[in-house]
């Protein structure tokens, strides 16, 4: 087919007159049946260079994609043109995919688009295998998901690359991305080897102008975020670290009375679709999310993109902005950059990406005694979910575990004959992403032209300067926080309550409210106090702030009775608090929850599975009649995983409570705390320790777990205690009073055992008034910071 | 094979609707031996098929059909390997040098496999024998098992019940290794894999299969692996022989090629057809597996003429009379020299039998008279 007879067709079925020139290229290799690694910026149209021969080939085309909302999207656009396509995925019923497939299978389908996991089921491998269906081309989309070295591996998309090394020559793939470096772009051609070309255009986004804004806290970006939000015309999305946080963005902006929703892969799919909807039909101003969102949304108009967290290297930033302005037109993209606190969450994902060597040891064991899913592993091997999955994902890779379906499930095998794990890639891919990430910080550092700096780092030469990024301009943006925005921010701080999402439809469990976040004003301190150092009962500003989340969660309904959890240890902190609680609420208050037997402490345990078995049957109320028919309102001091709460909330519902709402102090962070894309966070950085009031940015301190403290192992703490030692005495000289009374050694070694990093991380160190604290807090900080490696 | 990429086009070629393995291998030895080609070269170059390969326009035709289903079979090689399962091919060094020399060109194109491939090399038993073994028999097996166990070498298993399983699990008793040859596809044995596991991943047990990987088992498929087990031993060991059946097909086979096969000399009272095999060949050996020399048998077996045919159906009658079977159902629990067509016509001239259809088969049963009021005597 020449170019001007492809464009005759191009023309009646798609409307457009002509093709971009490095458009044709590719369609005109795939049309001959070859291989094409397309690398385009976002908006290039890379779609058509599949979607074209699609409709030119006898067969149907499968289009791998990781992207649901993209294949949605893609779907209808093809629906619209009259081309028939559709997609399979897990949002989707089995019945629905079926059907799906079943069409696929009759020649009713032009364009099929799959998500890689889809390709396991057991209805897709018999279709596939089928000679009736006659297969045109494979696509795959986000190629870069194929590289190990790229910002976003899929390990699902291994079975990919091996499926296009199994496919005949002469049968035309396309691979695309918009984001690769040119060490993916070589290892892609590496892996699917056979004779792939690839064609790279230039990245450059001339309508995008970047920004940088550096700050002090995080009240300063909330507070330039209510300030100059509205004035930006238009939608957009704000991007932030946590699932937590994009809750609390939201919260804010709702507080500011901004139009403004959060977005993250803990969301049920059909709240995620209809803000998507919204997203796309601007019923927003912004939406906060995490980077769960943007991925395959094809809006034409994000005004804005604004990062609150930074990313962990410039090609992960340049994928996240990339959504913006993808109708050419001036799009604005905000980056915060705290350099005292903004480098944690990221460099904790890097030094800590993979588990500990030996975590990986005691999965290969598990296996390799047992064919064992997902759930037996963690049982066997006590880690965490996310955990064992970045660790089979390796395994995987490596080929020392085998993924088998057992009829509707997935088993891990030990493969007979594998070899040693390869833990120099491990290392080699953590320089890697440190190199990255130094890139990071050279962006947010740099004087000159942004967008040169972002194209050149993917492997573009940009001769010229964008002329709109701040460098261009010469704009240095500043925060001023206002005492009145500090007043408002404590404000809303009072208003923000976390919701229990614990309800059940199989019994009479509702979510509940909790007064604040672990950490948050005080709240964990005060708890801690009070388990940990004598402090006796919670204080009554907790009962107070508790009340308040009641009320606001609650409104003005009324309870039946009030039950405590019964605490492991043995205590009456909660009772107490439960009895204040109830007398408050005018509530009959009943002590009559109690244990049948003992339980382990809950954060023992690293699954959530283990952490039922704990609990399985271990409640007892020995008079049932006292709540069967009443509605209960259920104290406990802190909620994590919320196992507790559920097995409590079964347990009563067996005994006839109509209802039974949770009420706590705290909710940790651990219990909210994803990235999204499979990020492991590892449980010693998922800390109770939180940078002020809105970000749970995990730190280097220590969570106490069952068996250690995590000390960084760069940081030389003899080193650093001689120099606080010194700084102690020359402070002591001064004021002419002996050194134990800026603190004692004991006090010493907590500060180096903990090693805080904020003045709140100092509220948590023993020995050390708010008095002593207000005086020395930020020089012990500083001189922390500088001494470590 | 090159990482795998091939898996697509020997899957393609090995199952080739109405071409035999002799015909495949023969164009097999012509690519990869005479003309140093790659089968993925062979299928990319259809200009040389007709003068170059000497293929008739039929066998042309056939390939550029099954050529049409390399993507398919693409999705099916991915599935396969990524489920753990390899595919050892004819002209691989992996490849049973035993299976070759016993069977040459008739030997399976492609063996789809999982487990320690390096069992198809070591020196290998076959212990074969009835699925209605006796209990002298299976102990038999067991002490076989485990001399072979103990001098290092494989025992061949064909998983089929009575002679067959006791081998593999005496085998795995003694700690030693074995080869299970599937009646079936070798990703249809998702309960057998899961129940070797150990074995499998510690490399004692190799799993093997000769048919398109979801085959599904049938008796056509179990007649068709047994050759390939006798054909994998370097030693043949026969617990029990009926006259009729599998065990007897296979050996009468073995015979005929002039492979050495040991049969157990049964002991007085013993009803089954070992003593005719060892009249037919087969060496005699004792209970230990010592081959015993000028034998004279003397067989109890039952002689396969009208009276046993018509003792047959008179036991069949009686089984009919408590229950309603098909004619293979029966085959399973009555020793009969006859095909189960041959049985239903059999069965159809009775006067007392009657037919019922039930999940689309038909069922035989022992038509009862009317049952009276009062029961007379």
């Amino acid at each position: 087919m020449t170019r001007q007879q492809a464009e005759q067709k191009l023309k009646f079925i798609f409307g457009f007159n002509h093709f971009h020139d490095n458009q044709w290229i590719v369609i005109d290799k795939i049309l001959q049946g070859q291989r094409v690694l397309l690398i385009e910026k976002t908006g290039f149209g890379k779609s058509l260079c599949y979607q074209f021969p699609a409709t030119q080939f006898e067969g149907i085309t499968i289009v791998f994609s990781p992207l649901i909302a993209l294949m949605r999207d893609q779907v209808q656009k093809m629906q619209a043109l009259g081309i028939s396509a559709n997609f399979i995925s897990s949002q989707h019923a089995e019945e629905e995919n079926n059907h799906t497939i079943n069409e696929a299978l009759n020649g009713k389908l032009k364009i099929l688009y799959i998500h890689p996991a889809r390709m396991e089921s057991v209805k897709w491998l018999e279709t596939v295998r089928d000679k009736q269906l006659k297969i045109a081309m494979v696509v795959v989309d986000e190629a870069h998901c194929i590289s190990t070295w790229g910002h976003d591996f899929i390990p699902s998309y291994r079975k990919i690359v091996t499926l296009v090394n199994l496919l005949p020559l002469n049968f035309p793939v396309l691979a695309t991305t918009a984001t690769a470096t040119k060490r993916v772009e070589d290892d892609i051609k590496i892996q699917v080897s056979k004779n792939i070309s690839s064609i790279r255009g230039n990245l450059l986004r001339e309508n995008l102008s970047l920004f940088v804004i550096n700050v002090q806290s995080e009240d300063e970006k909330m507070v330039w975020l209510a300030e100059n939000l509205e004035k930006i015309q238009g939608t957009g999305i704000v991007y932030t670290g946590t699932r937590v946080s994009t809750e609390i963005y939201a919260k804010w902006f709702e507080y500011l009375k901004i139009n403004a929703v959060h977005y993250n892969s803990g969301i049920d799919t059909e709240t995620k679709k209809d803000i998507e909807r919204g997203l796309m039909n601007n019923q927003y101003k912004c939406v906060v999310s995490t980077n769960a969102l943007g991925m395959g949304i094809d809006k034409p108009d994000i005004r804005f993109v604004v990062h609150t967290q930074i990313p962990v290297s410039p090609i992960h930033y340049y994928q996240e902005i990339g959504r913006a302005g993808r109708d050419g037109k001036p799009s604005y993209i905000i980056l915060f950059y705290n350099p005292n606190e903004d480098k944690t969450l990221p460099l904790s994902f890097i030094e800590s990406g993979k588990p500990e060597i030996k975590k990986y040891q005691r999965v290969i064991e598990a296996v390799r005694s047992e064919r064992l899913g997902l759930q037996g592993i963690g049982k066997i091997t006590n880690l965490k979910q996310t955990q064992i999955n970045v660790i089979l994902a390796d395994l995987i890779v490596q080929n020392i575990v085998i993924e088998a379906i057992d009829g509707k499930s997935k088993k891990y095998e030990y493969k007979y004959g594998a070899s040693e794990l390869d833990t120099q890639s491990f290392e080699e891919l953590r320089k890697d992403k440190l190199k990255d990430f130094d890139e990071m910080l050279n962006y947010l550092a740099s004087l000159t032209c942004r967008m040169k700096f972002l194209c050149n780092f993917l492997g573009d030469n940009l001769p010229n300067n964008c002329g709109v990024c701040d460098n261009c301009r010469n704009q240095n943006r500043q925060v001023v926080v206002t005492q009145a925005w500090k007043d408002n921010l404590a404000d809303f701080r009072e208003t923000y309550f976390p919701v229990l999402e614990v309800e059940d439809k199989t019994n009479n469990l509702v979510n509940g409210v909790a007064a604040s976040y672990y950490g948050i004003s005080n709240v964990g301190q005060s708890l801690h106090r009070s388990k940990y150092e004598n402090g006796g009962d919670f204080p009554d500003w907790l009962l107070l702030l508790t009340l308040k989340a009641f009320h606001r969660h609650f409104g003005k309904e009324k309870f039946d009775v009030v039950l405590y959890v019964p605490p492991t240890k043995s205590g009456d902190l909660v009772k107490n608090f439960a009895e204040k609680t109830a007398k408050s609420l005018n509530c009959s208050f009943l002590d009559i929850l109690k244990k049948n037997r003992i339980t382990q402490s809950q954060k023992i345990f690293q699954t959530g599975l283990l952490k039922k078995d704990n609990l399985k049957d271990a409640f007892i109320i020995e008079n049932p009649n006292e709540i069967a028919g009443k509605s209960v309102l259920l104290i406990d001091d802190i909620y994590d995983s919320g196992a507790t709460i559920k097995e409590i909330g079964k347990y009563l519902s067996k005994l006839g409570a109509t209802k039974i709402a949770p009420l706590v102090i705290a909710k940790t962070i651990n219990a909210d705390l994803r990235t999204e894309n499979n990020n492991y966070i590892p449980t010693k950085l998922a800390i109770t320790k939180i940078v002020p009031f809105v970000v749970a940015n995990t730190l280097n301190a220590d969570l106490q777990t069952e068996n250690d403290n995590y000390i960084p192992a760069k940081i030389d703490i003899e080193n650093i205690k001689g120099i606080l030692k010194k700084w102690r005495l020359e402070k002591a000289t001064q004021v002419k009073l002996p050194p134990y009374t800026i603190f004692p050694d004991a006090t010493l070694n907590n500060i180096v055992e903990k090693m805080p990093e904020t003045i709140l991380d100092l509220l948590d160190i023993k020995g050390l008034g708010k008095i002593l604290i207000k005086k020395y807090g930020q020089e012990i900080i500083d001189i922390i910071k500088q001494n470590k490696v | 094979m090159k990482q795998h990429t091939e898996a697509p086009y020997w899957i393609t070629l090995a199952h080739l609707p109405k071409w035999g393995t002799e015909k495949i291998n023969r164009l097999v030895v012509k690519i990869v031996h005479d003309n140093l080609m790659s089968l993925e070269t062979f299928f990319h170059a259809e200009d040389e098929w007709k003068d170059k390969f000497e293929l008739s326009n039929t066998d042309i035709l056939d390939l550029q059909n099954a050529k049409s289903e390399l993507p398919n079979n693409a999705f099916l090689a991915e599935d396969l390997l990524s489920q753990g399962f390899e595919i050892v091919s004819i002209n691989s060094p992996e490849y049973s040098k035993t299976l070759k020399n016993n069977l040459k060109i008739k030997a399976p194109t492609v063996l789809y496999v999982k487990g320690n491939k390096q069992i198809l090399n070591e020196k290998s038993v076959a212990i074969v024998g009835s699925r209605e073994a006796d209990d002298i028999s299976l102990q038999f097996t067991d002490n076989i098992a485990k001399k072979v166990s103990e001098q290092y070498k494989v025992v061949v298993s064909g998983f089929a019940k009575g002679v067959d399983k006791q081998a593999l699990d005496s085998a795995i008793k003694y700690k030693g290794q074995s080869i299970i040859v599937l009646p079936q596809g070798i990703m249809t044995f998702g309960s057998g894999i899961k129940k070797y596991y150990q074995e499998i991943t510690n490399g004692d047990v190799l799993v093997v299969s000769i048919f398109h990987p979801k085959a599904v088992w049938n008796a056509g498929l179990a007649m068709a692996r047994n050759p390939i087990i006798y054909a994998l031993a370097t030693e043949i060991y026969v617990a029990q022989s009926a006259e009729s059946g599998g065990t007897w097909a296979g050996v009468i086979d073995g015979l005929k090629k002039g492979r050495v096969i040991l049969v157990r000399k049964p002991n007085e009272g013993e009803e089954n057809a070992n003593p005719i095999l060892i009249e037919k060949g087969a060496k005699a050996i004792d209970f230990e597996g010592n081959i015993i020399e000028n034998i004279e048998v003397v067989h109890n077996a039952p002689k396969l003429n009208e009276n046993s045919e018509k003792e047959g159906i008179e036991k069949v009658i009686t089984l009919l009379e408590k229950q309603t079977l098909t004619p293979k159902q029966i085959l399973e629990k009555v020793q009969l020299n006859m095909s189960g067509k041959e049985l239903a016509k059999k069965l159809n001239s009775l006067p007392n039998i009657q037919t019922l259809k039930k999940s689309n088969r038909i069922h035989y049963f022992v038509k009862q008279d009317n049952p009276t009021l009062f029961a007379t005597k």
